[in-house]
């Protein structure tokens, strides 16, 4: 257990409720509105946990102290950061019921738990799920059969739909679970960390996508080899209609095995190149 | 996740759509425009290794500049390849709105930095009541930014577009235009590739098994194949 009751004086005072835990889950939603290059997250983290600074503390000096606390830098994977909240509420409920719990201490807590969350949750969340829900809104527009060829196009809802719903299935768990897990398993954040299996999930997720996109090149060139030869001229014919696709995919390929994260650059040098060419052709 | 330019692109075409009159491509630009964008716009790299791009307005800018300006360009600039062209000229915008909307971030950083000075003096005096204010003021400046910006930034985009593209009409053709458009469609597969296929270990297996999935069902429909 974090924090030892000095003897004699038993914890009591100001417990909190589940309704505080909900209303910093709720701000965790905003954790970066201002994020800085110097805090990161350090101001959301505050204003997430106001709630139970309300509720332990009474008095403006008090609980301006204890928001002073948590102004300082705070950077983890926001997705996760409800974890973080619910062992720090925990730990400042303790320190408000007059358990000895330094300062120092939930600094330290913080930090120790903040570092392997974000190291585990951007492959998860922006490396692996977020592009995985895009490719599943795009998979839709692949997939989805046309109600009416000449009528409204009901994908244009259906596709982002189906990305947000492949997003929030998981994020939207960790999202709501993480302050009350965060505050329950609070003594022992090595066994939190643990439970939330964010490793064996990436893996399951960067599978999912590799598949995903597996399916939808094939899917693709298929609607491509159909319209380019509609009236089957052969393979030679539809292969010199592919040519400028293959040659824009090895051509992105290769600048961004050499240029990593430059891809709107490739893209818009790509067209312009191909536009030229073809004024010259 | 409602920053996905997939996401932004269609319900911004949801909203846009010009009417009966061109409802057959007026619901399919948006879609064509948020495929294209979602795939050369989603980055692979951790994003402290990311160069700052604003990809929740480029699907909103690119739609909205891909429609308005199909409504009033295509007298023209017209050509037999339908809404092709229209998806193109949307995702050029995105693009350079997803670039343009990057530098944009670094002014409300540095604004941050000024409000966090504040809000360590609120902390100091007790004034929760305020230091929330002040928050909720951070949230609504990132809100007012995101719109300005997707309304700036789509003005922007028709202006340009209203006075290059009638300039170039002359060289503006069916095939150039299907030609430039299956360019960035590999372009945009490269980008897809490099993001989910390349980047995660054991991908390229998976990758070809999804494929021959595909095959097989493509097969046993009796379908066409590549």
């Amino acid at each position: 257990m974090i924090g030892t009751q000095p003897a004699g004086i038993p914890g009591s005072g100001p417990a909190l409720r589940g309704r505080d835990l909900a209303k910093v889950t709720s701000r965790s939603l905003y954790l970066q509105a201002l994020f800085s290059a110097q805090r990161q997250q350090g101001l959301g983290f505050a204003f997430a946990l106001i709630p139970v600074i309300r509720r332990l503390y009474s008095g403006a000096e008090e609980q301006g102290k204890a928001l002073t606390r948590h102004l300082g830098f705070f950077g983890t994977h926001p997705v996760l950061a409800g974890y973080v909240l619910g062992v720090v509420a925990r730990l400042e409920e303790r320190r408000a019921r007059g358990i000895t719990i330094e300062e120092t201490q939930i600094e330290d807590v913080k930090r120790a738990l903040a570092s392997p969350l974000a190291a585990f949750g951007d492959p998860l969340f922006w490396v692996t799920l977020r592009p995985l829900a895009g490719l599943v809104g795009i998979l839709g527009m692949g997939i989805l059969p046309l109600a009416n060829p000449w009528g409204p196009d009901l994908r244009v809802l259906v596709c982002p739909l189906l990305a947000l719903l492949t997003y929030n299935a998981v994020a939207l768990r960790f999202r709501i679970a993480g302050v009350p897990r965060g505050y329950a398993l609070a003594d022992d954040p090595g066994k939190l960390l643990h439970s939330l299996k964010l490793a064996t999930l990436t893996r399951v997720l960067e599978r999912s996508s590799a598949f995903g996109f597996g399916v939808l090149v094939v899917l693709t060139l298929s609607v491509l080899a159909r319209s380019a030869d509609p009236a089957s001229q052969g393979l030679a014919h539809i292969a010199f209609v592919l040519a400028p696709f293959v040659l824009g995919f090895l051509a992105a390929a290769f600048g961004l095995k050499r240029w990593p994260g430059r891809g709107v650059e490739i893209a818009l040098a790509a067209a312009l190149v191909a536009l030229a060419l073809s004024t010259r052709v | 996740m409602l920053g996905q330019p997939l996401v932004g692109a269609c319900l911004a075409g949801a909203l846009l759509n010009p009417g009966p009159q061109w409802e057959l491509w007026a619901l399919r630009i948006p879609l064509g425009v948020g495929v294209l964008l979602q795939l050369l716009l989603t980055d692979p790299s951790l994003p402290a290794a990311q160069r700052p791009r604003d990809v929740a307005t480029a699907g909103v800018i690119g739609t909205s500049v891909a429609l308005v300006c199909m409504e009033r360009l295509t007298p023209v600039v017209s050509v037999s390849t339908g809404g092709m062209l229209w998806v193109l000229v949307g995702t050029i915008a995105g693009l350079i709105a997803s670039m343009a909307g990057g530098w944009l971030e670094t002014p409300l950083r540095a604004r941050n930095q000024v409000a966090a000075a504040r809000a360590d003096e609120l902390a100091r005096e007790g004034r929760l009541r305020a230091f929330e204010a002040l928050y909720w003021g951070g949230v609504f400046r990132i809100f007012l930014r995101g719109a300005t910006w997707s309304a700036a930034g789509t003005v922007a985009g028709i202006a340009a577009a209203s006075l290059i593209l009638p300039q170039i009409a002359s060289i503006i053709t069916g095939p150039r235009t299907g030609l430039v458009f299956a360019v960035l469609l590999g372009t945009a597969f490269a980008s897809g590739f490099h993001t989910h296929v390349r980047a995660p270990r054991h991908g390229p297996r998976w990758a070809a098994m999804g494929a021959l999935a595909v095959i097989l069902v493509l097969l046993h429909m009796g379908g066409p194949t590549p």
